[in-house]
């Protein structure tokens, strides 16, 4: 990655970290309740039929991070009161605790610290003779070899994790029916782990799997920014939230990316946009719960200090999700809840890490508020449902362990999963063969236990070729239920190496009539490789597809290019004759040396004409340049329609712009096309004019350029462009027009900048002459703005002006410091100038702050006399431009902080603070980047540059302009305040 | 990696710089070159060990530095971890948020500023998952990492900090290490890079490939196949000790125990200073929110030196080996 890149996807990385700049606010946080489990109860709102008892509180446990329940019944805690940094002198004695509830009574009644001395545990999960801890940097398995309860035995599992961020360090534990340790990295980690089949590497968040077995370790899925939940639903699917994302519920597969992905172009999105930051997952399956409930997900908004709920249906290769009402809401502050489990009486668990204050990136490490000592784990429960009777798996034998796999119960089938893992593997496999030989293949529940069945062959699996079981993996694949046909094709990746013909085996998944056996098939056939495998996975593309999985096949043609494309480039793939397939895996591979395949497939009479423009697109997008030239070709041609011509320019352009490829030979044909009357084939030829440098269309650009007949739209970029040549032809008519006193002023300008290319003094000389002149302000602004994007000018201008006979007037050089002051550049010659010429009798543009006394009436006022819906008027004013850049809900652009929720999440003084010096609480990622390209234009801003064109970069000021609320009354002021105050709290 | 040295580390840095003066002429008047060299480590020196996971683990077990201390009693010695797991020649582990080549500058430079008058270098096994493919190019990149380490280009050889090369200890035929012996011929290949890099670099050497046991040991030598385990460091520390002509009795590491614990609590403290949790906040791109709080970072430092009292009090305080029952 180049510096640039790296650092765009660093700023990515901050702006989707504080996308909704949640926790800025808390460094003014004053009112801090008592810490009592009695009133933090009592103030919670609980939903209908429900009820919550308080399961463990301090000082049994502290700060709780992570729990699980063990196939006893028993909750393993891990606690941090280190958290967020160690201090010098400061020992980590951090803990994991067990919790249980040996009466039954719905409360802990004995806790055992079962290892201490840890640094940071944000996860544990009990399992092979102790448990699995997340040490910060590294993953601890801790035995108890003597059965007290007490750790004796500290394995270092894996090393390597980062620590770049300690929330983000890995975490959320969980295991998979496959035998495999699921768990997360969040955005800031950079983690390098050597494991005996070579170092893993993982930049940025993701989920990775773990077989602890074999050590065989990867990266499962990419992407998110704080990864904090993972569920499975009985078939193995994943699901995902993300506690600083904004999208609800992820669905996770192989290889899927997500927002924030390091390396990968293409992400995919979650279920519920504006739905923001959730901690924690968990599926509502077991029958202490109402029916209504069976099947829903369960997870906390720790920061709105909610319990939130959501319903799945299935659609396409996934699904759909949609928010239902709260589970729990707390106007308590510090209500954090951020893991939540079904526990062994079917009642739900919420680990409450109980804090005033929820970040250290935006709050000091050592602010006094923060809380080190409390935590709590409620539970929550069906008002007049049974509860579940409480099992100790370990005490189950092979066939009830195998029976529980059948019952309702999320819980119970996961522990005696757990418990067969770990019993002797020949034993299990027996007994499941002659369970499975008396399931009734009539019964609904069929397909799921035979699957159950093989789970149980794949996760016992010890590397042998007697472990696996071809016939019964066969069978699932033959499964009616497509979601036992999908779970088994991933299944046959982990026996590729023994299977007979795992492709083979693979073939009908590509065709099969479900999307989601579509997806799974691709993602085992991607894994497996090989040309035969290359070729099933591209026969997808012949049929409709949703996102998640034409994103599969694209990874899959990036995964397997070097399987399909020597195959093209030879000329022997049987996809050369099928445009879908060809152009499909050339789009997603950017493989420009299949591109002579497509000219010949050209060739081919059978070729539909859509194919053919495929094709010709195609060639343009990616050819080399006797390639474009076909695709220049086709678009002078005469014969060829308008859209298809203004398309054909866009696709070179692109190519000239990524890629710096342009079409061989004299580029004839172009003039005509820049006085054509189709303004978007106009345009893009004149665009292309400028690019390619085509000397012979300066008559037509001059001609464009000055004809008066053409509407601006046409004639602005004819003027840039003619700014690109330096000959007569080209400079002349540039000169004319910012001379010309009947051209509109908008194009004179336009044609001051353009000239400002070739000949500086020239256009300073007109440019000081026109500021002089009663000039709309708009006007001033955008020859500021120009001479400030050109490397070198500014003091060129600042020349002209001072040598100009008519002196500047003190407002145009305010509105020139303005321009200098947005632009990020240190420009002092023209700052010296016009800062004279204001006279410095007016105070700075746009400055404008409350102090402490003047806030609190400023707020006073907000409450009495503020209007939320006057101030949405306000907001969605064209002039103040809030919507084109910060986000409510649905409306709104992305390129300041979303602020769907701020109300909830920001106090009232920042919020009005922000208002008034953007500058002052800047988010990392929405300050400007000033950035010079080596053809000496200056940008600021949001924008899109080649990485090799950048010359130099500095970090600008904030994105959001001064001055924006300059021209609010008091009262507009605060009619806007009360409206962004009230944003997020709709669901409160 | 976001060492800023505090004044006070400064100030120590140029003590040291001054020590180096004299010490280094010392050095250039001892043996340097040959293959397997032999090498000491003297009185008032400091050694950085830099490598993969081999060392970074030895920053918890301290098995490799509690050898060394003990087996050099006459020498007062620092020791500079900076083991990192997963890493190459090439720094692959260190970029944090840039490419692995500004990692690499990073870690020169906290060499530099840490002023060793010895180098351990650890590498090879990592790179080896590449196959013979990547052989050139590791033992360029290892002489390169030599030159840039000692500023061979541009320092007089009585300014340079002295190398020691450590091959990697063979892979050990395991359930999570299957072919075993394939990936061992790949990595002898490696070791063979290493020896010669050695002796074009006129660097000492540490052979744990060709110096390890081959006859059936009572523990495994690894948990995993490739990780040493602590029967496998102390096999590997006498290594170290045996390289530089120096034999550990048999009982060493448990008569030891107590500089190895002051030596981890030592490593313990340097770790939180050289590789603090939360670097994004404290020095990094998000450093204008929480950078102030990276002032508690250097307070680190006389806690390690406080740390690094202890554990000559405690080498001090180890029984003679007559002594012991």
């Amino acid at each position: 990655m180049t510096l640039f890149s790296r650092l765009l996807t660093a700023t990515l990385l901050a702006l989707l970290a504080v996308a909704a700049n949640p926790a800025a606010a808390q460094r003014k946080l004053t009112d801090i309740p008592a810490p009592n489990p009695t009133a933090e109860l009592a103030d919670m709102l609980v939903a209908e039929g429900y009820e919550v008892n308080l399961f463990a509180a301090d000082p049994m446990i502290c700060k709780p991070l992570q729990m699980n329940f063990d196939p006893q019944g028993r909750l393993w805690v891990s606690s941090s009161s280190v958290y967020p940094q160690i201090q010098p002198g400061e020992v980590a004695n951090d803990t994991v605790t067990i919790l249980e509830d040996r009466d039954g009574d719905g409360q802990a009644d004995t806790h055992t610290i079962f290892a201490d001395g840890l640094l940071m545990p944000t996860a544990v999960l009990p399992g092979d003779g102790g448990c699995y801890v997340a040490n910060s940097t590294e993953m601890l398995h801790l035995a108890d070899r003597d059965g007290d309860n007490k750790a004796d035995q500290r394995r270092v599992v894996l090393s390597g994790f980062g620590a770049e961020d300690t929330h983000h360090i890995i975490h959320t534990f969980r295991w998979g029916p496959d035998a495999r340790l699921f768990f997360n990295q969040s955005i800031y980690i950079h983690s390098h782990v050597e494991t005996p089949a070579g170092v893993k590497r993982l930049n940025g968040g993701g989920i990775w799997r773990f077989l602890p077995r074999s050590l065989t370790l990867d990266v499962y899925a990419r992407g998110w920014v704080n990864t904090w939940g993972h569920a499975f639903d009985q078939w193995h699917r994943s699901l995902v939230t993300d506690g600083a994302g904004g999208e609800g519920i992820y669905y996770g597969f192989p290889g899927a990316a997500y927002q924030a992905a390091v390396g990968t172009p293409r992400i995919l999105h979650g279920m519920n946009p504006g739905s923001p930051k959730y901690c924690g997952l968990e599926f509502v399956d077991g029958p202490h719960l109402s029916d209504d409930d069976q099947g829903t997900l369960i997870t906390n908004d720790f920061r709105a200090n909610r319990v939130c709920r959501f319903r799945l249906a299935e659609q396409g290769s996934g699904f759909s999700s949609e928010q239902l009402p709260d589970l729990i809401r707390s106007r308590r502050v510090t209500f954090r809840p951020i893991d939540i489990k079904l526990g062994p009486d079917g009642a739900i668990y919420i680990a409450d890490w109980y804090n005033p204050i929820i970040q250290h990136g935006e709050v000091d490490f050592r602010d006094p508020r923060r809380d080190r000592e409390h935590g709590r784990i409620w539970r929550v429960t069906a008002k007049g449902r049974p509860l579940t009777p409480r099992i100790d798996f370990t005490r189950r034998s092979i066939p009830e362990l195998l029976n529980d796999l059948a019952t309702q119960s999320a819980y119970g089938r996961d522990m005696a999963r757990r418990v067969l893992w770990s019993r002797d593997p020949v034993s299990v496999r027996q007994a499941v063969t002659n369970w499975l030989a008396k399931l009734d293949p009539a019964a609904a529940s069929f397909d799921r236990l035979r699957l159950e069945g093989l789970r149980l062959f794949q996760a016992i699996d010890r590397g042998s070729v007697s472990d696996i079981n071809q016939p019964l993996l066969t069978e699932v694949l033959g499964s009616t239920d497509p979601r036992a046909r999908a779970a088994a094709a991933r299944i046959a990746v982990d026996w590729a190496d023994r299977l007979d013909d795992p492709v083979r085996l693979l073939t009908s998944t590509v065709t099969d009539d479900s999307m989601l056996v579509r997806l799974e098939g691709v993602r085992a056939l991607a894994a497996i490789g090989g040309p035969e495998a290359a070729a099933l996975v591209l026969q997808v593309v012949d049929h409709p597809r949703d996102d998640a999985l034409d994103y599969a096949v694209w990874l899959a043609c990036r995964e397997l290019q070097g399987d399909w494309l020597p195959a093209v480039v030879a000329g022997t793939s049987p996809m050369s004759t099928n445009p879908g397939r060809l152009l499909f895996a050339i789009e997603a591979t950017a493989a420009t040396e299949a591109i002579p395949a497509v000219v010949q497939l050209l060739q081919s009479d059978s070729l539909s004409a859509a194919d053919r423009n495929a094709a010709i697109d195609c060639i343009a997008r990616f050819g080399g340049p006797a390639e474009l030239q076909l695709a220049f070709k086709a678009a002078v041609d005469p014969a060829t329609p308008p859209a298809r011509t203004a398309a054909l320019l866009t696709h070179l352009l692109e190519s000239e712009n990524r890629r710096r490829v342009q079409p061989a030979g004299p580029l004839t044909g172009l003039e005509r096309l820049i006085t054509a009357a189709n303004p978007a084939v106009a345009k893009a030829a004149i665009e292309a004019a400028g690019r390619w440098k085509v000397e012979t269309a300066i008559d037509a650009l001059a001609r464009v350029a000055s004809d008066t007949k053409r509407p601006a739209p046409l004639r602005l970029p004819a003027i840039k462009t003619l700014g690109q040549f330096a000959s007569e032809a080209a400079v002349k008519p540039l000169d004319q027009l910012t001379r010309d006193q009947s051209t509109a002023m908008a194009l004179r300008i336009a044609a001051v900048a353009a000239l400002l290319n070739q000949q500086p003094q020239v256009a300073a000389t007109t440019a000081a002459g026109l500021l002089a002149d009663p000039l709309a302000e708009p006007n001033q602004i955008a020859i500021f703005k120009a001479f400030l994007s050109r490397q070198g000018t500014p003091a060129v201008l600042a020349a002209a002006i001072e040598a100009n006979q008519r002196p500047l007037p003190a407002s145009v050089a305010s509105v020139g410091l303005k321009q200098l002051a947005g632009s990020g550049r240190d420009e002092p010659t023209l700052k010296a100038t016009l800062k004279r010429l204001q006279g410095g009798s007016e105070q700075p543009m746009g400055r404008r702050s409350f102090s402490a006394a003047e806030m609190a009436e400023f707020l006073a006022f907000v409450q009495a006399s503020g209007s939320a819906p006057r101030g949405h008027e306000i907001y969605r004013r064209e002039k103040l431009q809030c919507v084109k850049c910060h986000r409510v809900g649905k409306e709104g652009g992305r390129v300041g902080p979303n602020l769907s929720t701020i109300g909830v999440a920001s106090q009232p003084d920042y919020i009005v603070n922000s208002l008034l010096e953007p500058a002052k609480n800047v988010k990392e990622g929405y300050n400007t980047l000033v950035v010079l390209t080596v053809d000496g234009q200056v940008a600021t801003g949001i924008l899109t540059i080649r990485a090799d064109d950048i010359d130099e970069e500095s970090a600008g000021t904030s994105l959001m302009p001064v001055g924006l609320v300059d021209q609010l009354s008091r009262q507009e002021l605060a009619d806007l305040t009360c409206y962004l105050l009230g944003l997020g709290r709709e669901g409160l | 990696m976001n060492v800023s040295p505090s004044p006070s580390w400064k100030l120590s840095l140029t003590a040291l710089v001054l020590v180096l003066g004299t010490t280094g002429e010392l050095a250039a008047a001892e043996p340097a070159g040959g293959a397997g060299s032999q090498w000491q480590l003297h009185d008032g020196e400091r050694v950085v060990l830099l490598g993969d996971t081999l060392f970074e683990r030895d920053g918890q077990l301290g098995l490799i530095e509690t050898a060394l201390v003990t087996a050099f009693p006459e020498a007062d010695l620092e020791f500079r971890n900076l083991g990192w797991g997963g890493d190459t020649v090439w720094a692959d582990s260190r970029g944090v948020f840039d490419p692995p080549a500004k990692g690499y500058a990073r870690m020169t430079k906290l060499v530099d500023e840490l002023a060793p008058d010895v180098i351990f270098i650890a590498y090879g096994r990592n790179e080896s998952f590449a196959g013979d493919q990547q052989l050139d190019a590791f033992g360029k990149q290892l002489d390169k990492l030599c030159v840039d380490l000692c500023h061979q280009d541009s320092r007089e050889p009585s300014g340079r900090p002295r190398l020691v090369l450590v091959t990697p200890s063979p892979f050990e035929q395991q359930t999570t290490c299957p072919n075993a012996d394939a990936k061992n011929a790949v990595l002898a290949r490696y070791a063979a890079v290493i020896r010669k890099t050695a002796v074009a670099r006129q660097a000492g050497l540490v052979d744990l490939f060709a110096d390890w046991p081959t006859a059936a040991a009572a523990e495994a030598s690894t948990t995993d196949g490739m990780h040493l385990s602590p029967f496998g460091y102390q096999t590997a520390a006498r290594l170290f000790a045996a390289a530089a002509g120096r034999q550990l009795p048999d009982d060493w590491a448990t008569r030891t125990a107590s500089v190895r614990q002051q030596i981890n609590a030592k490593n313990q403290l340097f770790f939180h200073r050289w590789r603090p949790a939360n670097e994004t906040y404290l020095f990094l791109f998000r450093k204008h929110e929480q950078g102030n709080n990276a002032a508690e970072i250097p307070r680190f430092d006389p806690l390690v030196a406080a740390a690094e009292a202890d554990v000559r009090t405690a080498r001090d305080a180890l029984p003679a080996a007559g002594d012991l029952p």
